[in-house]
C-alpha cells in the first residue's frame, strides 16, 4: 500500500505561539503578508471566570476529494499518490479558481510568481526524511505528521486512541488533517 | 490594518512632549553636508551593505549548515543555521541542545529578520543634533571609539570613575563588560534584574543558597504557578516540558488575574486578586502545618526554622486568606492537601518576573518554604538545584581590579543592604541622576539594554538621560536609548559574530558567525577590548580576537577549538554536588532566614497588605506575548506581522460600564503619564484589572516597523521599590481607562 500523508492536530497542545507560521515562512520563502498555515483562536468562550479557549493549528487539508483540484482548468492543481495536494507552477495560469473553491481558504496568490501557492507538506523535506517545518518546530507538540496508512505511525496511533474530527465535514472534502479535542484530564494524556 | 493606522496616527505621550512629528528636510541639512537623517543614513548604508554582502557570498557558494546559539531572548537555544550562497535562509533548533530540544519558538525562527532588518545599526554614529533629535553622522570605528574613550576618560578625571554608569543586559559577553567597568573603577553597574526577578532569586538564595532551581517536569505530578505564563513568556525547553507534563495529565494550578494561554491549559485557573498570592501561599502553609501534611523527616534533616514558620502562619487560615485573595477557603484548603499528597513530585514554581508588588519577596519566600515543607528538594518530580553557570570553563589571566571606595548610586548596599552587588537596583540609578544624590552621575554606557523602555516613569528617565554629559550605546538595533545617545557603537547580530561559550546542561555550545558581518559592525568582545585599550585597560582584555577567549574557556574541557567547530558542541565533565549541602549560613534550607534576621528583617514570611486601586481605577498589569522579547523584537518584520501592537485588555463587563467597545481607542492614565491605545474587550481578565503587553510604544523613530504602534507601560508605571530586594513593583500602578473621543492630546 502506498503512503498517505496526513496531520493530526492535538488542539490541547497548541499554545498559539505561531512558531509553525514563522518556520514555514522561512522554509518556503513565503511572500511577506501571506501564509501557508495558521492558528485559529476559538475563544475565550463562556463568562468570567468559567472560560475555555481552543487553538486550532491549520493548513491545507490535503483533501481526499479536493475542490481545488476539481476546479483547476489546466490541471496545475493535482494530488500525488501520497495524498499531497500540489500546484504545478508551470501549468498554473493564476486564474484563482482554486482559491475560491477551497473552503478552508488555504491558498494565496503568489505576487511574484503569479500563481496559486499553498502548503506542500514540505515535500522537499519529506524526501530528505525530515518532518514538515511547521511540525518540527512546534513548541507545544500540537502538530503531528505521518503516514496514515502505516498502522504504527504516530498519527495512526493517535487516531486509534482518540476521537478525531475534520473541519467542515459537510463540505465532503475528505481532509487528511484531523483534529483531536480531547483534554488530558478526560483521557489520561495527550502524548504524541 | 486601517484600524491600526488610525491608532498609530494618534499622538502618544512621548511624541507630543518630546519631539516634532516629522522632520523637515531642511532640518537635516543644517551645518554641513555631513549631517544626515536616519532615513538618509539607512538608505546610504543599505547600498553599502549590499556590496559587502556580495563580497562575503562570493567565497561561499552552496549550502552550509552552521551550528550556533540563538539570541532572540536569553534562553540560549542551540540552533542550526542553513546558509545558502552566503544568505541565512533558515534557523532550526539543534536537537543536541537541551535548551531547544530541536525546536525554536517564533522569535528564534524569526532571527533571520533581525539579521536582514533594514533598520538595524550598520556603522558607528555620532550625534550631531540635539539629544533625541535623531540626527547623527556616520563615523569610522576609530573616531567612534576614540570619542567614547575620550569622554569616559574626561569624566573619570573630572568627576572620578564613579560618575560613569555602565549597564548591561544578560548576555554571553557580560563578563567582559564587567571587566571594563571594574577595571575602569566605577561601582555603578546596572542590570535588568530589579525590573525582573530579584524577588524570586533573592528569596531562593536566602532559603536554599541557589538562586534559580529548576523543576523536574518529567517526574512531576502537580505544579502551582503564580503568574508564570510559560505558554507566552516562552522559555523554549521549559515550555515544551510544561506542555508534555500537562498533556501527560500532570495537574497545573494557575494563579493569574488574567486568562493567559497557560491558564487556558491549566486544570484549574484561579483568577486571584493581584498582589495577594502571598495570602494564598501563607494559607497553604497554614493548612499543611495544621493538618501535619509536611515531610517531618525531611524538615528535621535538611531545614532550620520550621517552628518559627509554623507559629507565624498560625493566623493565616484559608478563611482569612479568602477575604484577601478572592479564592474560596475550601479551594485553598483542597489545593494545599492535593499539593502535599502529590509531594515530593509536586512543586510551587519559583516563577520568573516577580517584580510585581513590594510584597513579592515575601511571596517568593513563602513559595520557597512551601516546597521545603513537602521535601521536594532534589527529589524526583521536585525542585532541582543547578550549579553555577560556566564554573567548568577556563578564563584568560588578568590583573586585579582597582579598589572602589565610592558608594553606588543605586543604594546597594548602603540603602539596600541585602541586594547582591551583581543584581543592583537600576531604577534607583535613574533617580540618583535626577536628585544628584549621593553624587551626580555624568556618563552612561549602555550595552544592549534599553532603560527608556524598561525603567518605570519614562518621562523621568528621559530627563535623566538628557541631563547626562555623555551617553553611549552598544546595540544591534537603533533602540530608544540609542536614539538619545551621543555615540552609537553597532554590534554585529548573533548570526554574524563570535561570543564566549554557552553552557547548556553538561555541554558547551558555541555562538559563531553563520555569515560574515553584513555591515561595519563588530562583536561585543572586540568593541569592549578596543574601548578598554583606549582607556589604558588593555591588560584586562588579553586577547587578539574572540577565538582566544573561546580557546581559553575550552582549555579545561579537553577539546580543541577546531574539534568544537566541527562538532558544534562539547561535553563537560559532570560535576557531582551534594544537593543537601547548601550555600546558606546554616548549610541547610533556611525556612527561617539567618540573613534576614541579621539585617533586622522578619526571618519568616508575614502578611504584607498590598495597595489596591480606589473605586474607578484598575490594576495595570503587564506581561509577555510569545512573539516578542522584552523591548528588542517589535521591529522584526515577521514578529511584527504576527503581533504588531499591544491592545489594552479590559474585562467585558467593566468595558460596558465605561462605554468602551472592542478595538476602540482608549486613554489609559496613571498618576505619572497617559497613553492612547486600543481596547481589547475580553472575558479573560478580572474586572478590576487592565493589561498591556510589554515592549510597544517605542520612542525611536529609527525603528520604522514598530514606531507609533501600541503604547508603553513604562510611560504609566510609577516607581515603587521594595527596600529589601530592590525589586520594582510593576503592578502597583493604578490607572483610569476611558474612551478616546478625539481632541485630547495624550
Amino acid at each position: 500500500m502506498s503512503k498517505r500523508y496526513g496531520f493530526v492536530m492535538l488542539v490541547y497542545r497548541c499554545i498559539d505561539c505561531k512558531a509553525c507560521q514563522v518556520g514555514c515562512w522561512a522554509e518556503n520563502e513565503v511572500p511577506l503578508g501571506k501564509s501557508r498555515n495558521w492558528i485559529t483562536k476559538d475563544g475565550p468562550k463562556g463568562k468570567f471566570p468559567d472560560l475555555i479557549t481552543d487553538f486550532l493549528p491549520g493548513n491545507c487539508m490535503h483533501c481526499g476529494n479536493a475542490p481545488c483540484v476539481n476546479v483547476c482548468p489546466t490541471g496545475a492543481s493535482y494530488q500525488t499518490e501520497e495524498g499531497i495536494v500540489l500546484v504545478n507552477k508551470k501549468k498554473c495560469i493564476g486564474c484563482k479558481y482554486c482559491m475560491v473553491a477551497c473552503p478552508y481558504n488555504a491558498r494565496y496568490y503568489h505576487p511574484e510568481e503569479k500563481t496559486a501557492d499553498k502548503c506542500t507538506m514540505c515535500v522537499h523535506r519529506l524526501k530528505e526524511g525530515l518532518q514538515p517545518a511547521c511540525v518540527s518546530t512546534c513548541v507545544g507538540g500540537a502538530r503531528v505528521f505521518g503516514d496514515l496508512n502505516d498502522p504504527d505511525s504516530q498519527v495512526s496511533r493517535l487516531l486509534r486512541k482518540h476521537r478525531a474530527v475534520v473541519q467542515l465535514p459537510q463540505a465532503n472534502t475528505q481532509p487528511n488533517v484531523y483534529y483531536v479535542y480531547d483534554s488530558p484530564v478526560d483521557k489520561g494524556g495527550i502524548a504524541p | 490594518m486601517a484600524k491600526d493606522k488610525h491608532i498609530a496616527d494618534l499622538p502618544s505621550i512621548g511624541e507630543s512632549f518630546f519631539w516634532r512629528k516629522e522632520f523637515s528636510r531642511r532640518q537635516f541639512l543644517i551645518g554641513s553636508g555631513a549631517v544626515f537623517s536616519w532615513a538618509m543614513l539607512q538608505k546610504m548604508s543599505f547600498a553599502g551593505g549590499k556590496a559587502e554582502e556580495t563580497t562575503a557570498t562570493a567565497a561561499k557558494k552552496g549550502v552550509n549548515k552552521v551550528p550556533s546559539v540563538c539570541e532572540m531572548c536569553v534562553w540560549r537555544c542551540g540552533i542550526i543555521a542553513t546558509v545558502e550562497d552566503g544568505m541565512v535562509k533558515k534557523l532550526e533548533g539543534n536537537p543536541e541542545n537541551i535548551n531547544s530540544r530541536g525546536k525554536l519558538c517564533p522569535r528564534g525562527n524569526a532571527g533571520i529578520k533581525l539579521l536582514y532588518d533594514p533598520d538595524r545599526l550598520k556603522f558607528p554614529m555620532i550625534r550631531v543634533g540635539e539629544r533625541g533629535s535623531g540626527k547623527f553622522r556616520r563615523v569610522s570605528w576609530k573616531e567612534a571609539l576614540d570619542f567614547t574613550a575620550e569622554q569616559m576618560q574626561r569624566i573619570k578625571e573630572q568627576y572620578g570613575p564613579e560618575a560613569m554608569i555602565m549597564s548591561s543586559t544578560h548576555n554571553l559577553t557580560q563578563p567582559y563588560f564587567e571587566n571594563l567597568l571594574k577595571a575602569y573603577g566605577t561601582p555603578n553597574y546596572g542590570t535588568q534584574r530589579s525590573l525582573c526577578f530579584n524577588a524570586m532569586t533573592i528569596a531562593f538564595l536566602f532559603t536554599y543558597g541557589v538562586a534559580q532551581p529548576v523543576v523536574d517536569y518529567e517526574n512531576c505530578k502537580y505544579i502551582i504557578y503564580a503568574g508564570r505564563n510559560l505558554a507566552e513568556a516562552i522559555s523554549n525547553s521549559e515550555t515544551q516540558r510544561m506542555m508534555d507534563f500537562a498533556a501527560r495529565g500532570g495537574k497545573i494550578v494557575m494563579l493569574d488575574p488574567r486568562f493567559t494561554i497557560t491558564a487556558s491549559k491549566a486544570a484549574e485557573w484561579l483568577p486571584i486578586r493581584p498582589g495577594t498570592d502571598l495570602a494564598f501561599f501563607l494559607a497553604m502553609g497554614h493548612v499543611i502545618i495544621k493538618e501535619k501534611l509536611y515531610n517531618q523527616e525531611f524538615i528535621q534533616q535538611h531545614t532550620v526554622g520550621f517552628e518559627e514558620f509554623a507559629k507565624a502562619v498560625e493566623p493565616y487560615s484559608p478563611e482569612w486568606a479568602a477575604q484577601r485573595c478572592d479564592i474560596p477557603a475550601e479551594t485553598i484548603r483542597r489545593i494545599a492537601r492535593e499539593f502535599a499528597a502529590a509531594a515530593p513530585a509536586a512543586v510551587v514554581h519559583p516563577n520568573w518576573r516577580t517584580s510585581n508588588f513590594v510584597n513579592s519577596f515575601q511571596t517568593e519566600r513563602t513559595v520557597a518554604i512551601l516546597n521545603a515543607l513537602v521535601g521536594n528538594w532534589a527529589a524526583p518530580g521536585g525542585l532541582q538545584p543547578v550549579p553555577e553557570e560556566g564554573s567548568a570553563l577556563g578564563s584568560l589571566p588578568q590583573p586585579p581590579y582597582p579598589t572602589v571606595t565610592a558608594p553606588r548610586l543605586d543604594g546597594v548596599p548602603w540603602k539596600h543592604p541585602l541586594v547582591p552587588l551583581k543584581y543592583g537596583v537600576i531604577q534607583d540609578i535613574r533617580d540618583a541622576l535626577l536628585t544628584g544624590e549621593p553624587y551626580q552621575g555624568k556618563g552612561w554606557l549602555v550595552y544592549r539594554q534599553n532603560p527608556l523602555m524598561s525603567i518605570p516613569e519614562r518621562r523621568k528617565t528621559l530627563t535623566a538621560l538628557k541631563n547626562l554629559d555623555f551617553l553611549a550605546v552598544i546595540d544591534v538595533i537603533p533602540n530608544d536609548t540609542a536614539y538619545y545617545a551621543d555615540v552609537i557603537l553597532p554590534e554585529s547580530t548573533y548570526l554574524e559574530r563570535w561570543d564566549p561559550l554557552s553552557v547548556a546542561g553538561n555541554r558547551v555550545f558555541l555562538r559563531r558567525p553563520a555569515v560574515e558581518p553584513l555591515y561595519d559592525t563588530k562583536s561585543g568582545l572586540m568593541i569592549l577590548k578596543e574601548l578598554g585599550e583606549r582607556l589604558g585597560l588593555g591588560d584586562y582584555f588579553p586577547y587578539q580576537d574572540e577565538r582566544d577567549v573561546i580557546k581559553a574557556q575550552l582549555a579545561p574541557v579537553g577539546i580543541s577549538f577546531e574539534e568544537l567547530l566541527e562538532k558544534g558542541w562539547a561535553e563537560l565533565q559532570e560535576e557531582h554536588h551534594d544537593p543537601y549541602y547548601l550555600q546558606t549560613a546554616s548549610n541547610k534550607i533556611e525556612i527561617s532566614s539567618s540573613t534576614l534576621a541579621n539585617s533586622g528583617e522578619n526571618p519568616v514570611p508575614a502578611w504584607q497588605e498590598p495597595p489596591a486601586p480606589p473605586v474607578g481605577k484598575f490594576y495595570l498589569l503587564s506581561g509577555k506575548v510569545a512573539q516578542h522579547t522584552q523591548f528588542s523584537t517589535q521591529n522584526n518584520l515577521w514578529l511584527s506581522l504576527l503581533t504588531p501592537d499591544n491592545p489594552v485588555w479590559i474585562n467585558a463587563e467593566a468595558a460596558k460600564q465605561l462605554g468602551i467597545k472592542d478595538g476602540q481607542p482608549v486613554i489609559v492614565e496613571s498618576p505619572v503619564g497617559k497613553v492612547i491605545n486600543k481596547a481589547y474587550v475580553t472575558e479573560g481578565i478580572r474586572p478590576d484589572c487592565v493589561f498591556m503587553a510589554a515592549g510597544f510604544g517605542h520612542l525611536s523613530k529609527a525603528l520604522k516597523t514598530t514606531y507609533g504602534k501600541g503604547a508603553s507601560n513604562s510611560s504609566l508605571h510609577e516607581t515603587h521599590t521594595d527596600p529589601v530586594t530592590g525589586c520594582q513593583a510593576l503592578s502597583e500602578t493604578f490607572v483610569t481607562v476611558r474612551p478616546y473621543l478625539g481632541g485630547e492630546s495624550a
